[in-house]
């Protein structure tokens, strides 16, 4: 009974699409309702589940169709299974209008429902082999679906674009697959993991740690997958697809990545440098991606690199040991950057008439980017930027956890929290409002309410994720550094802060509105590196132009034998 | 006396410059049924041959098959004619086959080479379908097909893709069972085994790109009837049955 809904919920979609494609014909636009309700229908299947699953009635369920056909619904697959259920549905739903007047309607939803089922077999996937065929198969598919408009060559240049991305990214998927197997001598996850368990350095290759290959190589895919730094340029431009399709991406697809690592997280708690190398691209993501999203006139470009960013903050979390929260952040994220797109199209069409922001202080701020004049004593402003969001900070986390603060990760998380905060209350100090202080303390109870929210709910994620308290340590352990390097490290960036938002304060009071000559010209620099968003989308064109040229000289050269 | 056989097999599991003894003939003979012959027959000598002479395959041998494999691999991206495509995806994907040939059954290895050269057949008759209506079968020359003609070109996407060995055919099964037998004793042949894999799927989606995207034609053609497309389907169908078959004895 358990096997038949698990199989169903997977099945609904590709259902779906069988007699989308048989009966397109017959039933003309009204046929895209079948889609709809195949999904609403998934959905359903996969809240009983989640519901079982939260009130203890399915541990760990595997079914076994074949030795390479095994679908594995522990807690992660069946909440990855209602998110990607509940994106889709949202999707389909707004794609009955949205697309109704585009060519190829049917085509459109015959898609919608194949991806939704490859992302679904991808959560569920119990062995190797399913979860590279479903991984490969996402890429195909948005390949499609991104050149949904058949006529136009540069939907189809950019959906290239993401297509040998992720490519390049199954590659080492399909490696590691096959390393584990030459290994283990199965495909079967939960096996595998189960003999690593038991014998974590049992097996090497090439001289080094299986667990250690494996981790970089599962990183590699995931980076593609999740557009880290390097291997990023494709998401951004991917704008010219339908905006159904771009919400699905950006809320759905591209976080595999971090899917990726959970799954194989009893990979990655036996390694002892992958997670720090993770870290810190996802560093390098966030804050190329944040940046890269500043300098963007384009609303969904600059969604594009927000993305980037966003997920660089998913892969830093995972890099830290907070698996669950990295999961938590890409469901958040999912959420809000769909709806975001969503709504990206309306926005558009509303700002062509009338932007709608009203001419006040936020507006002259925002939009004309006026220099500030301080009225408030900068010295006291800069003391409550500096340490009440800390202390909101140590305060929510000390409810959920005494010892939270033993850990690297937590602390980690502590700096991103202060930062943050610290610039919520910035930027209204920099507002100049009337009522200053009324503003700051509605920044700050926001910012409260967030913090407790966001702690407790990723609290509740941990937990119900890994309950092993154990296997929770040994992840956060296997993100750890050495204890002298990283108190060194906590005091040097904690120097760096404080410092740093004292000058911005300082600044900010003294400012005269000119840099001086020097900084100008650097200024300038950078702002042309940046928007030209690091020169690397120019250079993956000029080494593409030069693969095809030496493939064409060879051809002249061998007379095209 | 074996080395001058193995340099015969390297006609039929194609070796550069071998290899061009193949694409040459190929690119001569124009009959679509012929075509389909030469590619569904070619590599099945050489594998006849190189189980009679019963000889082991030098390392060496294995490296010249990936530079081949290689060579037509990168050469394919800029490539406009279909058939041409073709006959340079054949000469890739076969070459591989020298891999196997030392720990494989014959009969094992007859039904990879079939199952490798089943789409490309496939993609022989599009090919002469296109050529039927548009005088030649090129891309980036009409484009435009998914507007002008629907069926063929879901039918010609769906093909290409199982050639590039995209999963659940065959190609993606064969590739999978390629690489795991070399990840271990051959590592550098295995990276050699990606990037060819990558290169496959870069030069199918510029070969789909120009010739499926873009306006409608200006020249009215006709799109395939149900009878034919039902054929394509069917026939594609069964070729992922048998790559999930083919999987059984692989994996």
């Amino acid at each position: 009974m358990m096997s038949n809904l698990i199989l169903f919920i997977i099945l609904m979609p590709l259902l779906s699409a069988l007699l989308m494609q048989l009966l397109s014909v017959k039933l003309g636009r009204s046929v895209a309702r079948i889609s709809v309700a195949a999904t609403l229908i998934s959905v359903l299947l996969s809240v009983v589940l989640l519901w079982l699953s939260l009130s203890g009635d399915l541990p760990g369920q595997t079914v076994s169709i074949s030795p390479w056909t095994i679908l594995y619904f522990d807690s992660l697959s069946i909440l990855m299974a209602l998110i990607i259920g509940l994106i889709s549905l949202v999707v389909h739903i707004y794609s009955l209008r949205y697309m109704a007047e585009e060519s190829g309607y049917a085509r459109f939803f015959v898609l919608l429902d194949l991806m939704t089922a490859s992302l679904l077999l991808m959560v569920a996937a119990g062995d190797l082999i399913t979860l590279i065929v479903s991984w490969h198969l996402v890429g195909v598919f948005l390949y499609f679906l991104l050149g949904q408009d058949t006529r136009s060559p540069s939907a189809y240049r950019y959906a290239f674009w993401t297509l040998i991305t992720y490519r390049i990214g199954d590659l080492p998927l399909v490696l590691a697959a096959v390393l584990l197997y030459q290994a283990y001598g199965t495909w079967s996850l939960p096996v595998i993991f189960e003999q690593l368990d038991q014998a974590p350095n049992a097996h090497s290759v090439l001289g080094l740690a299986l667990p250690e290959v494996i981790g970089i190589l599962l990183a590699l895919a995931a980076f593609a997958r999740s557009a880290q730094f390097l291997l990023h340029t494709w998401l951004p431009y991917t704008m010219d697809g339908p905006t159904p399709v771009s919400a699905l991406m950006h809320a759905g697809i591209v976080n595999a990545g971090g899917f990726l690592i959970n799954r194989f997280a009893p990979i990655f708690a036996n390694t002892s440098d992958v997670l720090q190398m993770v870290f810190i691209v996802g560093f390098i993501s966030a804050v190329i991606g944040s940046v890269l999203m500043l300098v963007q006139n384009d609303i969904k470009k600059s969604l594009g690199y927000s993305t980037m960013g966003q997920m660089g903050f998913m892969v830093m979390e995972c890099g830290i040991g907070a698996f669950s929260l990295a999961i938590y952040h890409l469901i958040a994220h999912g959420v809000f950057k769909g709806t975001l797109f969503l709504s990206a199209g309306s926005v558009i069409h509303s700002a062509r008439k009338d932007d709608g922001v009203p001419k006040g202080e936020l507006y002259t701020f925002v939009v004309e980017k006026r220099p500030a004049i301080t009225r408030k004593p900068w010295l006291l402003m800069a003391a409550i930027t500096l340490l009440v969001p800390l202390v909101i900070l140590v305060l929510s986390h000390w409810l959920v956890a005494e010892d939270y603060f033993q850990k690297q990760g937590a602390i980690i998380l502590l700096f991103f929290g202060w930062i943050t905060g610290a610039q919520l209350i910035f930027a209204t100090y920099r507002t100049h409002a009337q009522n200053l202080w009324r503003l700051v303390l509605v920044s700050i109870l926001s910012f409260t309410i967030i913090i407790i929210g966001y702690v407790f709910v990723s609290h509740a994620f941990d937990v119900y994720l890994y309950p092993d308290a154990a296997f929770r340590e040994k992840l956060y352990a296997a993100a750890s550094i050495g204890k002298i390097r990283f108190d060194i490290l906590v005091v040097v960036i904690t120097s760096i802060i404080i410092v740093g938002w004292l000058v911005a304060y300082y600044s900010e009071r003294n400012r005269k509105g000119k840099h001086p000559r020097y900084t100008g010209r650097l200024w300038t620099m950078f702002y042309a590196l940046i928007s030209r968003e690091l020169y690397l989308t120019d250079l993956y064109s000029l080494l593409t132009r030069i693969i095809l040229s030496s493939a064409n000289k060879l051809n002249v050269w061998l007379r095209w034998n | 006396m074996p080395d001058i056989y193995l340099l015969l097999v390297g006609l039929f599991l194609p070796l550069f410059p071998l290899s061009m003894v193949f694409n040459a003939l190929f690119d001569r003979v124009q009959h679509v049924v012929l075509r389909s012959i030469l590619l569904a027959g070619w590599p099945h000598m050489g594998i006849a041959i190189i189980h009679s002479i019963d000889t082991g395959v030098p390392d060496w041998l294995i490296a010249w098959a990936l530079v081949t494999s290689f060579l037509y691999a990168l050469r394919m991206l800029a490539l406009r004619g279909v058939g041409q495509w073709n006959s340079f995806l054949a000469t890739s994907m076969w070459a591989m086959l020298w891999l196997m040939t030392t720990d494989m059954s014959q009969n094992m290895l007859h039904m990879y080479a079939l199952g490798i050269s089943a789409p490309l057949v496939l993609l022989a008759f599009l090919s002469a379908g296109l050529e039927k209506r548009f005088g030649a079968a090129y891309t980036d020359l009409y484009g435009g097909l998914a507007q002008s003609i629907p069926r063929l070109s879901g039918v010609l996407v769906v093909v290409v893709l199982a050639a590039i060995a995209t999963p659940l055919f065959p190609g993606f099964f064969i590739m999978l069972k390629l690489i795991m037998d070399t990840s271990v004793a051959m590592p550098v042949a295995t990276f050699a085994l990606l990037g060819i894999w990558l290169l496959w799927s870069w030069a199918g989606v510029r070969l789909l790109q120009g010739l499926i995207v873009g306006p409608a034609s200006q020249t009215a053609v006709a799109d395939f009837n149900l009878l034919s497309s039902w054929s394509y389907v069917i026939a594609l169908i069964a070729l992922m049955l048998s790559g999930i078959y083919l999987s059984g004895g692989l994996l």
